[in-house]
């Protein structure tokens, strides 16, 4: 029927594209500034944010599951770091890995706890956000590490491609790229998505989905720390407050870019390039709105909209998905 | 004329592709069991579909007590006295049996809360009628399977239904409880003014209960409204498939007094299995039968690591195992099961035919650094995808958009595809048609033929009888007796139901 039309028009990628283009041109029209080398900049270190902490939310919601305790878990592990590298002297590449061990670690709370208990997700990571966030403000006496080696914070003021984009924007690309190469090509990342999508029939096709749903947990704080190492590096110091009380600061736009990506909230279908759209179109219409000056309190109220018109668009997926299998 | 109650006339449906009901007719007389018959894709689902609201046909019409409807909705339907019984259960099952008849209707007291006296009296009236024993404040999800199927008619008799329509009604149920839903559908006919649509693969039923009988191929009619009097088994399947049918029979000679390949010894389970004791043959088909609540899939699942073995021994080869998960079980033992639910447990809807059939290979097909891609798990399950004739447009479509028999030949290529040398089937023609059953027999047949040691579980008598090389019987998760089968139907069936009537 409908076979004239190429296959990827069809998808919400491309929907979220073409929406991506309309902001732009919206934006660059209706504000001064918007296509500034500054503004352009700015945006680009804070997309690659975006993008990773969207990114750490989509691996759990593979599963089915949440991970609220994301914007405290990323701030406890860069507080870490801050204190490896102000403190303990440690030297940045070793800092970053232990890092990212740290954040894992963190993340394999999350998993174990809720493999092992069978409680939600979201009840579980409700708790480990109290519980890591009052940790870190314990151990740090709420003070921040301001001292972190020069070559820590100069990387992130760096300005490439014609002083435009911020080297951070690269990571959170190449992460993507290295998440897509995982849920396509490999044994585990199809493993994944499979126990994501229907737990019963996985583990009776011969996959552990206890081990998955750790995995994805893990693979959580890992993307969650890295965000974490992003941030210090661009404010140039490791604040507890930086993803604001709890973490909570992080929270809105880790669930806007998967869902508007496409990433079902049941769990089973990801998607990585989706996510990356999502991240960069809450941060176009963030930007915008700032520079159109609506004030602040009216650009949480449209994240806000936006967030319910993606779970609204999440929902009708899902039904379109069993009117489809309706008709045979 | 005005002896039908239900009358469909001319009935087309197209879908973007297919016409799925091609000039259909269709005709209920008042206090009838009318039997509708065909093979997957024949159009009886469609037609159910437009008789309840759902669909709304292209072409023809539809007369209620020789008025001329269109339903609009399934609620429209409803009211208009057609209620129809899924396969799969309607209930909630976290309600009570009263709750859940009264659902659409829940009487309020003065004060606006719901009156559950009058719950519990209201639904106990229906409950009466069925002569069914059920206190109306049992949570439904206490109930065995046969008792939520019958509580499930009882509810669409509260809305005051005059038609019935029952999709698969026994697919779940023993003998004895079918014999038991049977014997009320006749009384709710003859005493309620009740008349019945009754769908169903087994055509033992139809005749056992059908006044009459419609057969759909291809969307068309193959015969209309033709009494059961002037059909038997033969005519009947050949209206529906369009030939003959073949029978199946395995003919092999099994040495009983052979090593065993696999051996249960004194398992006690914590599901409450009592020393069970059973052995598999290389190559033998053993059949385990049993009523529904028999603790036959419960026994697997404790054998494939999911539920605890308290006690006792698995010999593989004479060796002692110990599996702990499926993976265990796939990985170290080569031994795998097919799922008696097939959506829930078989296979993942959402995904396509190539994961959803190359999901078991995944670990073995892995390169370095675990990569994987869709030519290297095409290449591998294709031969078993096309052996099994999965008619499917493509390797990317989604399992859920497939056909019951498509979706079961994929949860079955999937275990091919996996080399197991001892399969544990569950149920595998539940809700398929003639067509893919008598094809799935051949396979497990074939499979058994070239050393593949095969526990089946099924329900179904006259499968049990023509697959197996040995019945074991089981009630109340004890073992209660051992056959060798000799493939006589009249023989082998009463002395496996003595068994369990002992």
């Amino acid at each position: 029927m409908n076979n004239k039309i190429p296959n990827f028009v069809k998808t919400n990628q491309f929907g979220l594209l073409i929406l991506v283009i309309v902001f732009i041109c919206i934006f660059s029209f209706s504000t001064d500034g918007f296509t500034s080398r500054f503004n352009i900049y700015a945006l680009s270190r804070v997309v690659a944010l975006d993008i990773m902490i969207g990114l750490a939310m989509m691996v759990v919601i593979l599963t089915g599951g949440l991970n609220l305790s994301l914007g405290a878990l990323g701030v406890s592990a860069a507080m870490f770091g801050g204190w490896c590298m102000e403190s303990m002297g440690i030297p940045i590449s070793i800092t970053i890995i232990l890092v990212l061990a740290f954040g894992s670690f963190l993340g394999w709370i999350n998993g174990f706890v809720t493999v092992r208990t069978g409680v939600h997700s979201f009840i579980v990571t409700l708790a480990t956000m109290s519980i890591y966030f009052g940790f870190m403000t314990l151990l740090t006496e709420a003070e921040a590490f301001r001292k972190l080696p020069e070559a820590f914070t100069d990387f992130g003021s760096l300005k490439l491609f014609n002083k435009y984009i911020s080297p951070l924007l690269i990571i959170s690309v190449l992460t993507c790229f290295v998440l897509y190469y995982i849920f396509k090509y490999t044994d585990i990342g199809r493993k994944l998505i499979a126990a994501g999508a229907n737990p019963d029939a996985a583990e009776l096709s011969g996959i552990s989905v206890d081990r998955m749903f750790i995995y994805c947990h893990m693979l959580s704080g890992f993307l969650a720390a890295l965000a974490g190492i992003m941030l210090t590096a661009r404010i140039g110091a490791a604040i507890p407050s930086m993803a604001g009380h709890l973490g909570f600061d992080w929270l809105l736009p880790a669930f806007l870019a998967p869902v508007l990506g496409g990433t079902l909230l049941s769990g089973g279908k990801v998607t990585v390039f989706g996510t990356m759209l999502g991240a960069i179109l809450v941060t176009l219409i963030n930007n915008g709105l700032y520079l159109i000056d609506v004030g602040e309190f009216w650009v949480r109220f449209f994240l806000g909209i936006i967030l319910l018109g993606a779970v609204l668009l999440d929902r009708a997926r899902e039904y379109f998905t069993v009117k489809n299998s309706i008709v045979s | 004329m005005s002896d039908y109650i239900l009358e469909l006339s001319n009935i087309t449906k197209n879908f973007p592709g297919v016409k799925a009901l091609d000039n259909a007719n269709f005709k209920l007389k008042k206090k009838s069991i009318h039997a509708l018959l065909g093979e997957n894709g024949a159009g009886k689902s469609t037609l159910i579909k437009i008789i309840t609201g759902v669909y709304n046909q292209n072409e023809g019409k539809l007369f209620l007590n020789n008025q001329e409807k269109s339903f609009s909705s399934p609620n429209e339907a409803m009211n208009a006295g057609i209620s129809v019984v899924h396969q799969e259960r309607n209930l909630i099952r976290r309600f009570s049996v009263g709750e859940n008849l009264m659902l659409t209707n829940l009487p309020k007291n003065n004060l606006g809360l719901i009156d559950y006296n009058t719950v519990a009296k209201e639904s106990k009236k229906w409950l009466d009628i069925m002569e069914l024993d059920i206190d109306p404040n049992t949570i439904v999800s206490d109930l065995t399977v046969a008792k939520m199927q019958l509580c499930e008619i009882a509810k669409a008799l509260s809305l005051e239904s005059k038609i019935l329509l029952l999709d698969e009604p026994t697919s779940s149920l023993s003998p004895q409880d079918t014999k038991n839903l049977f014997a009320l559908l006749k009384r709710l006919v003859a005493e309620q003014d009740v008349s019945i649509v009754f769908v169903s693969h087994k055509l033992e039923e139809v005749f056992e209960i059908c006044d009459e009988v419609t057969v759909l191929r291809d969307g068309k009619n193959a015969c209309e409204s033709e009494q059961i009097t002037n059909l038997n088994r033969q005519k009947l399947v050949k209206l529906m498939i369009g030939r003959d049918e073949q029978i199946i029979k395995s003919k092999k000679n099994i040495d009983f007094t052979d090593e065993s390949l696999l051996d249960l010894q004194s398992i006690n389970t914590d599901l409450g299995h009592k020393n069970i004791n059973l052995n598999l043959k290389k190559g033998e088909i053993l059949g385990l039968y049993g009523l529904v609540g028999a603790g036959r899939t419960e026994l697997i699942k404790c054998v494939l690591g999911l539920d605890k073995i308290n006690s006792g021994q698995i010999l593989l080869n004479n060796k002692e195992i110990k599996i702990k998960s499926p993976k265990d079980a796939l990985e170290k033992y080569k031994i795998g099961y097919i799922s008696e639910d097939r959506k829930k447990e078989g296979l993942i809807l959402m995904h396509d035919v190539l994961s959803n059939a190359g999901i078991t290979v995944w670990s073995n097909l892995k390169k370095i650094l675990s990569f994987l891609n869709d030519s290297i798990v095409y290449n591998k399950v294709d031969p078993y995808v096309k052996q099994l004739e999965v008619k499917t447009p493509s390797y990317q479509q989604i399992v859920s958009n497939l056909s019951g028999g498509n979706q079961q030949k994929i949860s079955v290529a999937k275990w091919l595809a996996s080399g197991t040398d001892i399969l544990f089937i569950d149920e595998p023609t539940v809700g398929i048609d003639i067509k893919t059953k008598s094809y799935l027999h051949e396979l497990i047949i074939e499979l058994s033929l070239k050393g593949t040691s095969i526990i089946l579980i099924t329900s179904d008598m006259p499968e049990m009888i023509s697959l197996a090389d040995r019945i074991i019987t089981m009630k109340d998760f004890k073992v209660v007796g051992e056959t060798i089968n000799n493939h006589n139907y009249e023989e082998m069936s009463s002395s496996i139901m003595g068994n369990i009537h002992e």
